[in-house]
């Protein structure tokens, strides 16, 4: 990518907009609003890394976190369990991109009824299921903005909601997993179709085509064929001469000065020097773990319990999106470990279904999952030896042949299932550390159930000689999607910001990223995400043009 | 969300195991890679850093009956040793006391078994087998083998997987490019149209 003069700006003078986060949200705002003439500062509590600096090693990169989140977090499934650090993990990306640098980079739209699933459905008991504020049909431009602006390779299918446009780019090449999938969800009855990645098929607004490397989930691109943040926005938002990219900058406290409104960010400098940047508006794009941290950390006398949380919602109804996994092993080699993730998916059981007795729907798709560490230590069926000459036979025989169908499920929003700050472990800076509370709702490890007897279904029609159960529909430990712990809302007793991604409570704040969410979709948010960043940056600079920040 | 499950499968696998293989910062790793570079271009006999030789020959003996070297290479060929050796001493220096008592207990329990017996690296392949299975649930057997799996697998930087032996032996290829077809099956559809 070629170096381009970058603008710098004081930290004294107030720039129109800080926003902190340069992932799948900061970077799609950062490059709206920049285009739009206003001065930007965007915070990245990591480094900034050159695509060159990309490495293919599992070890360091899946391991070792290499370039994921490091932080410490509390966890525990109820509040009436001690949360410990370890017990579980978040994991997100912390470098310029953020966690749009290290996804799979599977792109789907949110149906029409996601956004309506209330009306529809009625409520779930244990859970506050609501109506977004918005519409599919509002927000279905700013999805075709992602297409065309971030870039997307597909092809539309049998589910999918309507769209303006077609997709700017052919679907990837078929793998053999997706070949197979196909031919085992058809048998069936099923309606496969093509895996809509973000991922260049073919040379793309002066980037890169997908060169099958294979090193996508959990790495970074070295060739700028995934559409991260870091390779679509970041480049356009620094070449409009308006914004200033920060690495190494990790934002503690939201100021507000005695009228309510917001000042700017205080932040730490990578020698933990702590700075105050000076802005006419701040924008949160955090994640939906870091954001209602950030809150909490934010806390005031006006604002005792959370910066912007009058309503008590900052935090609550974290979602995860839930999912089991099968693999199988077929007679002849499938080298799933060669290009994308995913070829094949199926949609047929995308909608809740009230037949089904429970809430909850979902996508499966056929994929690569493991590298050659992971495979060795723990992808074999569980009555398979673990060492030894028959172990390694084993090994030797299944790696190339073996592919997994996974499943992506929906979580419901429980208000005890939240982020919140833990009262005993810090981070390095001395910050109060993330305390996880999440117990999946008993109809999301249905939803995750009932996918994985059907995923095991495609993989006996596909004619596997041998498939199990890889990964179990149980109770989470682990997640990346960090969803609807701000919710997006019309009341401001019972969400965090309107439609506007403006908080209630702050004129001057705006939050926008996973916490926005109302519904957890169907895996895969962050097509959504980037698609509301590209809405919030549209109304967020009406506003600002009609002199109403 | 089964993006990650693999890693979630890893947690719940290697679980205890594998976090103490993990816990160090990215500079001490960089600091170890170099090293194991140096150590495994010198000519034997290998000079070990956490470990002594003797305490070297038993580890290795065990991740020797985890990947043996059966008419293919295993973790001897793949210097599995010096991988983790090096991890010891550096990243994985937590587990450096746990796995030298882990050992002393294993030359105890072969010596018990086995009146006479000088260590556990001298026992017949199949003693040693046989012992390992009396210790296949504990956690310092879970550490040898999340430590010998790492070092077979991993990317000959490390000092482990030389020759990229481990990666031939299951088929495969790190390339920075590839084209299709893939595999057999994708293959098949190209060809028929």
């Amino acid at each position: 990518m070629q170096t381009r003069p970058r603008v710098t700006y004081p930290t004294t003078t107030a720039v129109d907009f800080v926003i902190v986060g340069s992932g799948a949200a900061g970077g799609v705002i950062a490059k709206e609003l920049s285009s739009h003439g206003h001065s930007v500062v965007v915070m990245e509590q990591g480094p900034r890394l050159d695509p060159s600096q990309f490495e293919h090693d599992e070890f360091k990169y899946h391991f070792r976190n290499g370039i994921a989140n490091p932080a410490p977090t509390a966890w525990r499934k109820t509040d009436k369990d001690e949360a410990k650090v370890g017990d579980g993990l978040l994991l997100y990306a912390r470098l310029v991109g953020g966690s749009s640098v290290h996804f799979t980079a599977n792109f789907w739209r949110l149906h029409e009824k996601d956004f309506m699933e209330r009306s529809l459905l009625g409520g779930v008991p244990g859970a506050d299921l609501q109506d977004w504020p918005i519409t599919y049909a509002e927000l279905e431009p700013y999805y075709t903005k992602v297409d065309w602006e971030v870039g997307v390779s597909g092809t539309p299918g049998p589910f999918d909601p309507p769209r303006s446009r077609p997709y700017p780019l052919p679907p990837m090449p078929v793998k053999s997993s997706g070949v197979l999938f196909e031919r085992g969800a058809r048998k069936l009855g099923l309606h496969p179709q093509s895996s809509p990645m973000a991922i260049l098929s073919k040379p793309f607004n002066g980037r890169n085509a997908c060169q099958h490397c294979g090193y996508c989930m959990e790495y970074g691109c070295e060739f700028g064929a995934k559409s991260s943040s870091l390779a679509s926005m970041i480049p356009v938002a620094e070449a409009t001469g308006k914004c200033e990219i920060r690495p190494n900058s990790y934002v503690r406290k939201v100021e507000l000065d005695a009228r309510g409104r917001a000042t700017g960010v205080t932040y730490f400098d990578a020698q933990k020097k702590e700075h105050h940047q000076r802005a006419k508006a701040v924008i949160l794009c955090a994640n939906g773990a870091e954001t209602p941290r950030l809150l909490f950390n934010s806390a005031s006398s006006r604002f005792p319990d959370g910066l912007a949380n009058s309503s008590g919602m900052v935090g609550k109804n974290l979602m995860f999106n839930g999912g089991a996994a099968a693999m199988g092993v077929f007679e002849h080699p499938l080298n799933e470990y060669k290009s994308i993730q995913c070829t094949r998916l199926s949609h047929d059981f995308y909608d809740s279904d009230p037949k089904r007795g429970f809430y909850g729907g979902g996508g499966m798709d056929a994929r690569f999952q493991q590298y050659p560490i992971q495979f060795a230590l723990g992808a074999l069926p569980a009555d398979a030896p673990t060492w030894g000459s028959a172990y390694k036979k084993m090994l030797a025989d299944s790696f190339s042949r073996s592919m997994t169908v996974a499943g992506h499920t929906t979580s419901l929003p429980v208000p005890t299932n939240n982020i919140t700050l833990d009262p005993k472990a810090k981070d390095d800076w001395g910050i109060p550390a993330l305390r996880v509370t999440y117990k999946d709702h008993p109809d999301d490890l249905k939803i995750s159930q009932f996918l994985l007897d059907r995923q095991m279904e495609i993989l006996e029609a596909a004619g596997a000689q041998k498939k199990w159960v890889a990964y179990p529909a149980i109770e989470q430990q682990f997640t990346a999607h960090l969803l609807g712990t701000c919710r997006m809302g019309k009341d401001p007793k019972t969400s965090v910001v309107d439609i506007d991604h403006r908080t209630h409570d702050v004129e001057n704040l705006f939050i926008c990223d996973g916490s926005s969410m109302v519904t957890s979709g169907r895996g895969q948010p962050t097509m959504t995400i980037m698609a509301l960043a590209f809405r919030a940056g549209d109304r967020i600079a009406g506003l600002a043009k009609r002199g109403e920040i | 969300m089964t993006d990650q499950v693999s890693r979630r499968a890893f947690l719940a696998a290697a679980g205890a195991a594998g976090a103490l293989w993990l816990a160090a910062d990215p500079e001490q790793v960089q600091a170890a890679l170099m090293h194991a570079r140096k150590t495994v271009m010198l000519p034997p006999p290998y000079r070990f850093d956490a470990l002594t030789a003797a305490q070297a020959a038993d580890l290795e003996a065990i991740a020797m009956r985890i990947m043996p070297s059966d008419g293919t290479p295993g973790a001897k060929e793949a210097g599995v040793i010096h991988s983790m050796d090096k991890a010891l001493a550096t990243f994985a220096a937590d587990l450096k006391e746990p796995v030298i008592a882990g050992l002393a207990d294993v030359n105890q329990r072969a010596k018990a078994k086995w009146p006479g017996t000088s260590a556990f690296a001298a026992l017949k392949p199949d003693q040693q087998d046989e012992l390992l299975r009396d210790i296949e649930k504990t956690e310092f057997f879970g550490q040898v083998r999340f430590g010998t799996l790492v070092g077979m697998f991993q990317n000959p930087s490390y000092g482990g997987n030389q020759g990229q032996v481990g990666w031939k032996l299951i088929g495969f290829e790190s390339h920075g490019i590839n084209q299709p077809p893939f595999g057999y099956y994708d293959a098949e559809v190209l060809k028929g149209g």
